[in-house]
């Protein structure tokens, strides 16, 4: 599977302008979309899953136009929205088979993916009430079952893990780190541990362009041996502020501990080992 | 004070600013040009007898005033009585209720909203009066006053009234807005049969017509020699009025200080009645979802979910076949409502059966078809009111089978419940009846399909079914869509053409969404 994004730019309106001149190849393996609020990261995964069409630029699945035929994408595609909705008088069981209707898959065998699906993603006692009466990380995880209920060789999550519990985030990443092997899977998140943990390749974007992809240490090494912490009084900390460029800080008593990048650190540092984190704030903030 | 009005100016401004409502000023402004009708029209409006006013200020002024008033509040009560409907479907209703805002400040809100929402179409009416008086002149002096006059003591009052009563309704009768609906016709057909005798008696009339009315008929009594006073007075569209109409000069209405004060203790009332309702207002802490009374045996053992890998499940294959679609859009209708709505369902298949099938025909089925408005208008704007278009739009060739099966579901729901009358007409061998029930299903599922997806809401359609019935209940013959009246074949191909035209719009419109 290979998909490339070539000069995507997507205007909504005159004015505003979500995606800018967006180019990108994606290859099968997990990429994990990375960037601040209104990046533009649900507006390239509307693009793909051809709910919109882009302004400007094309689309190859695997050397086939999506723009022009969106069927061939539709035919293999999981979605999973950042704001969907389900019809709250069905069942999970039947919302299901009617997402799978919509998608035009059947059989015999669909039964049981829709039973090993609710399984597995821990829906299965409450399978038979009405979705109305589920609580939102239920929603959540019935929306990640409708993506992967036609065997998707594309599979786009928009925040798949908004909402849902530390076990159930857990479940989540090791229910879909097998897809990786002969799909596409992109999803995006605020949650960067997340990303870190199941990602193959990450891509980070800002402003509607991409600023860096790669995998992870590719898109750490640009930080590493620059992350340092150091304790200062909390009465220097809007000047050191000032200084450098600060990525975190904890407050302990009095004093604040601050984690910062740098090419020449202040007295009294301690080198840190460079995370994901890091560099996404550190490409994001500047 | 400041916030308070803000929140009725915001509010006002949402709403003004939908699509729908462009749509509903449009019709207004559509309908409001036929109030006074062309001096060449063969139509009529208002007739007292065989007269009918000269075209002066006072006709013009008069004649739309009192037409808006009756006009607006029946249509005015089905536009406005989702206000708080709709914060509580946006969930905008939690973040009201946890806020200081008073219940009576929130409801006072809402019905002040209300009530700009009717003022602005009440505006629109009257400015189409002045423009039709210079339209038509006649030769006749522009008196400002007599346009103002019967809008501010007959139109405005009742229109804050119907305002209040969107709000009251909905407080008291809360998600249940088809029953809110069925009431308020009651209401509304006795207050149009409501006849004063006395003077003071005019107090009581809400709408404000009927003082006008009478005042028109003793002008018309006057002019006419005793034995012959046919005063028969005539409101709503009477067509085909070939005869060249006598004319008479209306001068407008003295109003009696005691009927002014009644506009304002209305008025008065109205408020009075939001503030006795105010303790008892949900607040939003109503269960949007019922569970089902019938417990399955909770089984409440610990269920450990099980380690699934998602390579080894079993693959569906495709399957284009449209069946489970159907059946969950079916599925989707029937469950929509309360299950006991369906008793009354029940009672209208019931007397489809008994009746004599002239009756049944002409009007329990449409009666009984209009009971389901909710379900038809929800078709295509479910989507959107669930968010679930994204699904719909990134699936496998979505347009011919999702769209083909909504009409499917609306059309079986339908011909379900004219089930007993399409038997009756089978056993008489009455071929063009079943033709046209079949087909009156087909359009009346098409038109909602249709304005849902063109408005993305569900109102227009409700309004306009309202309209279609309550016309058809009176047995008036161009909106006869199911054969009722009408009984001849190039009828039915008129009705067949038009369900083609509506279908293929609706397909077109979703095919462009679909390809954004
Ligand atoms: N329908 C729309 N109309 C107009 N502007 C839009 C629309 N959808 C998105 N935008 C704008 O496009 C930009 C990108 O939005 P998008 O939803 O893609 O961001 P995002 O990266 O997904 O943000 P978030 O992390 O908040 O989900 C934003 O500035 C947003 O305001
Ligand atoms: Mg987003």
């Amino acid at each position: 599977m290979k998909l490339e994004i070539k000069n995507v730019s997507k205007h909504y309106g005159r004015k505003k302008q979500a995606l800018q001149d967006f180019s990108l190849t994606i290859e099968n393996g997990i990429l994990g979309l990375l960037g601040p609020n209104g990046a533009g990261k649900s507006t390239l995964m509307k693009i793909i899953a051809t709910i919109h069409k882009p302004t400007n630029g094309i689309i190859l699945l695997n050397k086939n136009n999506i723009i022009k035929d969106a069927n061939y994408m539709r035919g293999q595609l999981g979605f999973l929205p950042q704001d969907f909705g389900v019809y709250p008088n069905l069942n999970a069981f039947e919302f299901l088979t009617y997402i799978a209707a919509i998608k035009g898959v059947g059989g015999n065998a669909l039964k049981t993916r829709i039973t090993e699906l609710l399984d597995g993603l821990n829906l299965l006692h409450a399978a038979n009430k009405p979705i109305g009466s589920y609580s939102g990380g239920m929603k959540q995880r019935v929306g990640i079952a409708q993506a992967l209920l036609n065997d998707p060789k594309i599979i786009i999550f928009d925040e798949p893990t908004v909402g849902l519990d530390p076990e159930e985030r857990v479940r989540f990443r090791n229910l879909i780190s097998d897809l990786a092997t002969s799909r596409i899977v992109i999803l995006s998140s605020h949650i960067v541990s997340d990303i870190d943990v199941i990602a193959d390749q990450v891509a980070i974007m800002k402003k509607g362009a991409l600023l860096a992809k790669g995998d992870l240490q590719y898109i750490i090494k640009e930080v590493t041996g620059k992350i340092f912490e150091v304790s200062i009084d909390s009465s220097r900390f809007s000047d050191f502020k000032h200084d450098q460029f600060v990525l975190s800080a904890t407050r302990s008593q009095g004093s604040i501990t601050v984690r910062y990048f740098s090419e020449n650190p202040v007295e009294g540092s301690i080198q840190k080992k460079a995370l994901l984190e890091d560099a996404y704030l550190h490409l994001t903030k500047s | 004070m400041k916030p308070f009005l803000n929140v009725i100016l915001l509010d006002y401004i949402i709403r003004i600013r939908s699509y729908s409502f462009l749509i509903i000023l449009y019709i207004t402004t559509a309908i409001s040009y036929t109030f006074v009708p062309e001096p060449n029209a063969n139509y009529s409006t208002i007739r007292i007898g065989e007269h009918v006013g000269y075209y002066n200020s006072a006709w013009f002024g008069y004649v739309t005033a009192i037409m808006t008033s009756i006009f607006l509040s029946l249509l005015g009560f089905y536009l406005v009585n989702n206000s708080i409907k709709k914060d509580l479907n946006t969930k905008v209703g939690q973040i009201i209720a946890s806020t200081k805002i008073k219940n009576f400040t929130y409801l006072l809100s809402k019905t002040l909203s209300n009530f700009l929402v009717l003022l602005t179409i009440v505006f629109i009416i009257f400015v189409m009066s002045l423009v039709l008086f210079f339209l038509y002149n006649d030769g006749f002096d522009f008196e400002l006053a007599q346009f103002i006059y019967p809008y501010i003591i007959i139109t405005i009052p009742s229109v804050f009234f119907i305002a209040v009563l969107g709000v009251v309704f909905e407080v008291l009768l809360g998600k249940y807005s088809i029953i809110q609906n069925i009431m308020f016709f009651f209401m509304f057909s006795f207050l149009l049969l409501y006849s004063p005798q006395k003077e003071i008696e005019y107090a009581y009339d809400l709408l404000g017509s009927k003082i006008v009315i009478h005042q028109m008929e003793e002008t018309v009594r006057s002019i006419l020699p005793v034995e012959k006073a046919d005063t028969d007075m005539t409101i709503g569209y009477v067509l085909a009025n070939t005869i060249q109409a006598k004319k008479f000069k209306f001068n407008g209405v003295e109003f009696s200080l005691v009927f002014m004060s009644s506009r304002l203790l209305w008025m008065i009332l109205g408020i009075l009645l939001i503030i006795i309702l105010s303790p008892i207002f949900h607040r939003f802490t109503v269960r949007e979802y019922s569970l089902p009374k019938k417990r399955t045996k909770s089984r409440h053992i610990e269920h450990t979910p099980k380690e699934i890998i998602l390579s080894t499940l079993p693959i569906p294959h495709t399957k284009l076949s449209m069946l489970p679609l159907i059946k969950t859009e079916i599925l989707l209708l029937i469950r929509k409502g309360s299950l006991w709505l369906w008793l009354i369902n029940g009672t209208g298949i019931v007397l489809l059966t008994t009746l004599n099938i002239k009756t049944a025909h002409q009007f329990i089925l449409p009666i009984l078809w209009f009971l389901q408005v909710h379900r038809l208008s929800d078709i295509t704007s479910k989507e959107i009111q669930n968010h679930t278009f994204y699904f719909i739009s990134s699936s496998f060739r979505p347009l011919q089978r999702v769209l083909t099966s909504q009409i499917i579901a609306g059309c079986c729901l339908m011909l379900f419940l004219a089930a007993p009358l399409l038997f009756r007409y089978a056993i008489e061998m009455s071929v063009l009846e079943i033709l046209s029930i079949a087909l009156g299903a087909f359009l009346i599922v098409s038109i909602a399909i249709f304005l849902g997806i063109i408005t993305k809401g569900k109102k227009l359609f409700e309004v306009f079914f309202f309209f279609v019935t309550y016309a058809n209940i009176n047995v008036i013959p161009v909106v006869d869509y199911f054969g009722g009246t009408i009984k001849n074949t190039s009828h039915t191909l008129i009705i067949m053409c038009m369900t083609i035209i509506i279908c293929s719009l609706s397909f077109l419109k979703r095919k462009l969404e679909i390809n954004r």
